[in-house]
């Protein structure tokens, strides 16, 4: 009873939003509220792929 | 409409369990391979053990990997950093949460955790949530004393994740605690079984209040087996007028497992996020087959801080034969966490778990709630002394009770008792995990 979802488009999604919130983490070196925020934003994202993208690698 | 979707992830939780198998070993490889790039304690327990990342290619590797045991834990955290020991696998600084075990079986385990983990314990109890109908429009009230113990921290957070409303029933007494629940119509809750039948007690004999009456229509049971015992999910079923369902998880591992709303008599092991193996107490070999017990190792897959591989958390549990009629593929261990592989003793020869007497008390009608079992020697004869209550207004039945219990213990747990009927209200009430086992033989 396996549902149908896209997942590869997904997590094409995901690594666009994973990518930006990486960038963001990586500019602000003299900005705490933007370095703990993105910080935050990538444990979410790291829900995703674990909800995500880690199931492509399971062939799904 | 979101809320009508029965799964919290609908392709995970109805997966094949060939893709599972997939699934899980390649979160293994690449949680071993982060655990030995990073914790000193678990390179050394490999290397010790002549076994490398390279070597775990298939499934069947995964029962080669050393398992952690408790005392293993204890132990490292005698090392730097302090206070976690050097199984950690992080720098310090990224450790946002603190926890403990409680210190049921020794001295208690500190438990570091990254944000990145703690997001990870609430996605854990979000599955059991979902699971168990909990929904944005619930209210759910957490009676829980919110403290090092991991408990129901994530079960609260993991509320506010799925968009229910979450009351945190902290720092209040029994009675202002269903006062609150009262007041705001609260529908649901979460608590250690012992404390679900106390507070119903307090209501009632207290309060003169009737909880089945009040507006909870769901409970979560963590911390004791309680939720998992027919005869006590029966008795927090009744007083409450509410679905009962069990959750089993531990500080150090995370949330694994979990009851779903179809209450088909076990948990779901989440496969997705868990790998649980089962090993044959006396051989050690891995039990792949339904209908046998054995103690639990389990494999938190995507736990960085303070990783959990292959722990040897002597729980006791079998996989079950039937799948769930819920649908989910996460299979199902049969009637939950049976017991622990240090608590099940032999009494007069005979294999014994609490739980089992639990069963029996909680099944007699006329009785309380509470009991308490103690185990002596007399010589060289084991002595196996129950201490129960009668309910208010049940004197004149005694007889009939006492005979009851008495049959009921021969049928179910092969072994004679010496009972012992206390007033209402005189054995020991507990808040938190209940110590009603007391096997006084290694005293002597």
């Amino acid at each position: 009873m396996e549902q149908k979802v896209d997942i590869q488009e997904l997590d094409e999604k995901i690594k666009l939003i994973k990518k930006s919130a990486e960038e963001l983490k990586m500019m602000a070196d003299a900005f705490p509220a933007l370095y703990r925020n993105s910080d935050r934003i990538l444990a979410n994202i790291k829900m995703l792929e674990l909800n995500i993208s880690d199931l492509l690698d399971a062939g799904v | 409409m979101i809320g009508e979707q029965a799964y919290w992830n609908p392709v995970l939780e109805t997966l094949s369990q060939e893709k599972m198998r997939d699934l899980q070993l390649r979160k293994f490889k690449r949680l071993f391979q982060w655990a030995y790039d990073k914790s000193k304690f678990h390179r050394s327990l490999y290397k010790n053990a002549g076994i490398k990342p390279d070597d775990i290619r298939y499934f069947e590797d995964i029962k080669h990997v050393p398992k952690v045991e408790k005392a293993m834990m204890r132990n490292i955290q005698r090392k730097d950093p302090f206070p976690y020991g050097d199984a950690l696998c992080v720098p310090l600084d990224e450790v946002v949460v603190y926890r403990q075990t409680s210190g049921t079986t020794g001295q208690p385990v500190y438990q570091a955790d990254t944000w990145q983990d703690w997001e990870w314990w609430s996605e854990c109890w979000a599955f059991i949530l979902w699971a168990q109908g909990y929904r944005s429009s619930d209210r759910i009230f957490i009676p829980f004393g919110y403290n090092v113990f991991v408990a129901f921290w994530a079960g609260h957070y993991a509320g506010e994740k799925i968009g229910a409303e979450v009351v945190p029933g902290g720092v209040l007494d029994t009675q202002a605690r269903i006062l609150k629940i009262q007041e705001l119509k609260a529908t649901a809750m979460m608590a250690t079984p012992t404390y679900v039948l106390g507070m119903a007690a307090t209501a009632r004999d207290k309060m003169n209040i009737d909880p089945s009456k009040m507006s909870i229509n769901k409970i979560t049971c963590a911390g004791e087996p309680g939720a998992s015992i027919p005869g006590t999910k029966k008795r927090m079923e009744e007083a409450w007028g509410a679905k009962v369902y069990d959750h089993a998880g531990a500080t150090e591992i995370g949330a694994w497992s979990f009851e779903c709303e179809a209450q088909p008599g076990g948990l779901h092991v989440n496969e997705g996020f868990f790998l649980v193996e089962i090993e044959d107490i006396d051989t050690g070999d891995i039990i792949e087959d339904p209908g046998k017990k054995g103690k639990m190792i389990i494999t938190a897959l995507d736990r960085q801080a303070q990783p959990c591989i292959r722990f040897d958390s002597k729980d006791v549990i079998e996989w079950d034969p039937e799948p769930c009629p819920c649908g989910r593929t996460f299979r199902l261990i049969k009637g939950g966490v049976t017991g622990r592989a240090d608590d099940i003793t032999k009494v007069k020869g005979v294999l014994i778990s609490p739980s089992a007497i639990e069963e029996v008390v909680r099944g007699v009608e006329g009785l309380s709630d509470e009991y308490e079992v103690i185990v002596d020697k007399i010589g060289d004869i084991d002595r196996i002394t129950l201490k129960v209550e009668l309910e208010l207004g049940r004197e004149n039945q005694r007889v009939a009770i006492e005979n009851q219990l008495k049959d009921q213990l021969r049928l179910k747990t092969n072994l004679g008792y010496v009972l012992e009927f206390c007033d209402y209200g005189t054995l020991p009430r507990y808040d938190v995990k209940a110590k009603r086992f007391k096997d006084l033989r290694k005293a002597h």
